[in-house]
């Protein structure tokens, strides 16, 4: 174990000890230990000891144990029990103290959950003792003594809702994408999509350069960016070998992919998992956002920032080459297997773009593939083996995460530090989303999409139930924002594949991605402010 | 990150030194260990194997006093910790006979006919390394830029090696 390691293990423990054992105003055991899983888990997340799914697999571990009905804190299994006796005439005789202020009693079901009754009748027999009536009050019925004991007053849900996080609707739609992305690689489709996107394109550096930028771009609102920027390497190596060693084109298409890859994840819900975090908070506080509708946010967001993007790559490196010889073969594959895979592509995204027409929802439409490919034989299990589940572990910790925060009144304590309400509407955003910038670069888009959300959705409910201002559009920026996070290597895992390809320095990828996140920044909180709200409403 | 390296084994002296120069654009990712002969390559390996790296490559002459290059490289293919690392034959003089059998039975990946040149012995690395990066399923990101790019990312994206996380 080296130091880096030690050190942060060391310290996402002390963080989580402290915020147990400190008491803090105005939070209840529950927010404290949820304070305490969300203290490690965001040190963990920075400093990496162990990968990041990792962590977010110990939080759910966490979350069961800690602040579940039936864990080690809450359950009824640490409840005092009261002395009750049973008397001819079924009532229950049992101490006065065991009833609640408003005339409750609280019952101990088998150590796994708290049950509730309102005695018919009550009857006091003098002595601290109560004779009670009531449906359910029999001599088997083991009553709390103590009302006010924190299995009760915590409310702490079923352990299974920590779980369920992990067949959200959102985690499926994602397990949707990847089905779709895991056949079209199996058979090429990527491949074969790039070939004719490309081709209208021409030979000038130039226009190659939007062309593989649009194909990427529209590859990685389906696809992992990671696994379109790897992809879309093998079809760019070739350009960068034709051309000259000094011409700068060859820095200029090397990033280019990295950066198409990054701002195309924004454009569906399916494109990278911050999306899926957003869309998850977003359902948490009852809003559902159809496929079609985030396109139609999303898209021009999209599209302007990626002309953007190549401006300022043909600015910063001016190709000196005239012409490119490019080699675009390569045929479809038409095995029937083959095209079953695109059959179902397509209908599956027809299908969500039309939710409008035949109603069935996103989340819904997201099994088809799920069911479909395997069923036709088009993916195997080795195929599904092979889908990227650690994210989907990443984002169901993060979603179960948020969970606690917001029922334990973490988030709402939290955000009250700030008075959020003297910033106004456009201050909130541009906090938001200067922090998620920032964060965003130095970790996980996934991870600071994760830390931020809770937080971000409790302000803007406070802000939107109070009026003027629009949840949907501020969650959108911000998440849009997460994504443009794209200066260093580390910053997002196309960035690496980029850099480590030794085709660019660091200093060519920290030029462009800070002017094209900075314009993204700007673009998004503009959008935040006037177009989105427009759409929405 | 698993420190991968390269092996070569001759009893001279001077083709240690050669292979040294011209694999020394490999050094910085991947380090060259050489040893005199088998014996020696073997206490190498055992180092290796305690430091918990690995061997990508081996590149070993065929005619040496006591045990031949052939009969080395059968022997590594056998030990199963040696069996995934690329074995190449770098010789002049071996016949016709042992080389089938290296191929044969040291499930040889590679024959570099001495006088090499230093593009051969330098393609051949990088082309046996990428195999070995790839059978392996390393992370390829810190192999990429040194060995053949195209085949590591091809591989990293049809075997979903790396995620959006």
């Amino acid at each position: 174990m080296n130091s880096k390691t030690l050190i942060g293990v060391l310290l996402g423990v002390a963080a989580f000890a402290v915020a147990l054992i400190l008491p803090i105003e105005g939070l209840e055991l529950s927010a404290r230990i949820t304070l305490g899983i969300f203290l490690f888990a965001a040190i963990f997340w920075i400093s990496e000891p162990i990968p990041i799914y990792a962590t977010s697999m110990c939080v759910i571990l966490l979350q069961v144990m800690l602040l579940s009905g039936q864990g080690f804190v809450f359950s009824p299994r640490n409840a005092p029990v009261a002395e009750t006796e049973a008397v001819e005439g079924g009532a229950l005789i049992v101490p006065a103290s065991a009833l609640s202020e408003d005339g409750f009693l609280y019952l101990n079901k088998q150590g796994k959950s708290v049950g509730k009754i309102k005695p018919a009748s009550v009857e006091a027999l003098g002595g601290g003792r109560l004779a009670v009536v009531g449906k359910g009050l029999t001599e088997e019925v083991v009553v709390i003594a103590d009302p006010t004991h924190r299995s009760i007053t915590s409310g702490a849900g079923s352990y299974s809702a920590f779980y369920n996080t992990l067949a959200s609707p959102i985690i499926m739609l994602f397990l949707g994408g990847f089905a779709l992305a895991a056949s079209a690689v199996k058979f090429g489709l990527d491949k074969n999509l790039t070939r004719v996107l490309l081709r209208p394109f021409g030979t000038k550096p130039a226009m190659v350069c939007l062309g593989l930028m649009v194909s990427t771009a529209t590859l990685s609102a389906f696809m992992s960016n990671t696994a379109t920027t790897a992809m879309m390497m093998t079809v760019v190596l070739p350009i960068v070998a034709s051309v000259a060693v000094s011409d700068p084109f060859r820095k200029c298409v090397a990033l280019a992919v990295p950066v198409a890859a990054n701002i195309g994840g924004i454009a569906t819900p399916i494109g990278t998992p911050p999306n899926a975090v957003a869309l998850a908070a977003l359902k948490e506080n009852g809003i559902n956002i159809s496929f079609s509708n985030w396109m139609v946010l999303a898209v021009p967001f999209t599209l302007i920032l990626l002309v953007f993007a190549w401006w300022v790559l043909m600015a910063f490196f001016k190709p000196e080459t005239k012409t490119l010889e490019i080699k675009l073969d390569g045929k479809f594959n038409k095995s029937p297997k083959a095209i079953a895979s695109y059959v179902i592509f397509a209908v599956t995204v027809l299908l969500w773009v039309t939710e409008k027409l035949h109603g069935i929802s996103t989340t819904m439409v997201a099994f088809l593939p799920i069911a479909a490919l395997p069923a036709l034989g088009v993916l195997d299990k080795k195929d599904i083996r092979g889908f990227s589940w650690e994210v989907l572990w990443l984002v169901g910790g993060g979603i179960s995460l948020g969970l606690s925060m917001k029922e334990t009144g973490l988030a709402v304590w939290l955000i009250g530090l700030v008075s959020w309400n003297t910033l106004g509407a456009l201050g909130v955003v541009i906090v938001f989303g200067i922090v998620g910038y920032l964060i965003a670069n130095l970790i996980s888009h996934t991870v600071a999409a994760t830390m931020i959300m809770p937080l971000a959705i409790t302000v803007g409910a406070a802000l939107a139930a109070a009026g003027g201002f629009n949840l949907v559009a501020s969650i959108v920026s911000i998440t849009a924002i997460v994504s443009c996070a794209m200066v260093l290597p580390i910053s997002t895992p196309p960035n690496a594949i980029a850099m480590a390809t030794g085709i660019i320095e660091t200093k060519d990828m920290a030029k462009v991605g800070i002017t094209v996140g900075v314009a993204g920044l700007v673009l998004a909180i503009v959008f935040c402010l006037t177009f989105w709200p427009a759409v929405i409403s | 990150m698993k420190q991968v390296y390269i092996l070569c084994i001759d009893d001279e002296a001077d083709v240690l030194e050669a292979v040294e120069r011209d694999l020394a654009k490999l050094e910085t990712v991947f380090p060259l260990e050489t040893a005199s002969s088998a014996d020696e390559a073997r206490s190498v390996l055992e180092r290796i194997k305690e430091a918990g790296g690995e061997v990508g490559v081996v590149f070993c002459d065929h005619v040496m006093p006591k045990e031949t290059g052939g009969e080395f490289l059968r022997w590594m293919e056998e030990t199963p910790e040696w069996r995934v690392t690329r074995k190449a034959l770098l010789t002049g003089q071996a016949g016709l006979e042992a080389t089938v059998s290296a191929v044969n039975n040291a499930s040889l990946d590679y024959y570099l006919a001495k006088p090499w040149t230093r593009e051969g012995i330098l393609q051949a690395a990088k082309r046996l390394l990428t195999d070995y990066v790839i059978e392996r399923n390393l992370e390829p990101l810190p192999y990429m830029a040194l060995l053949d790019t195209a085949r590591l990312a091809e591989n990293a994206y049809t075997r979903g090696l790396m995620s959006d996380t």
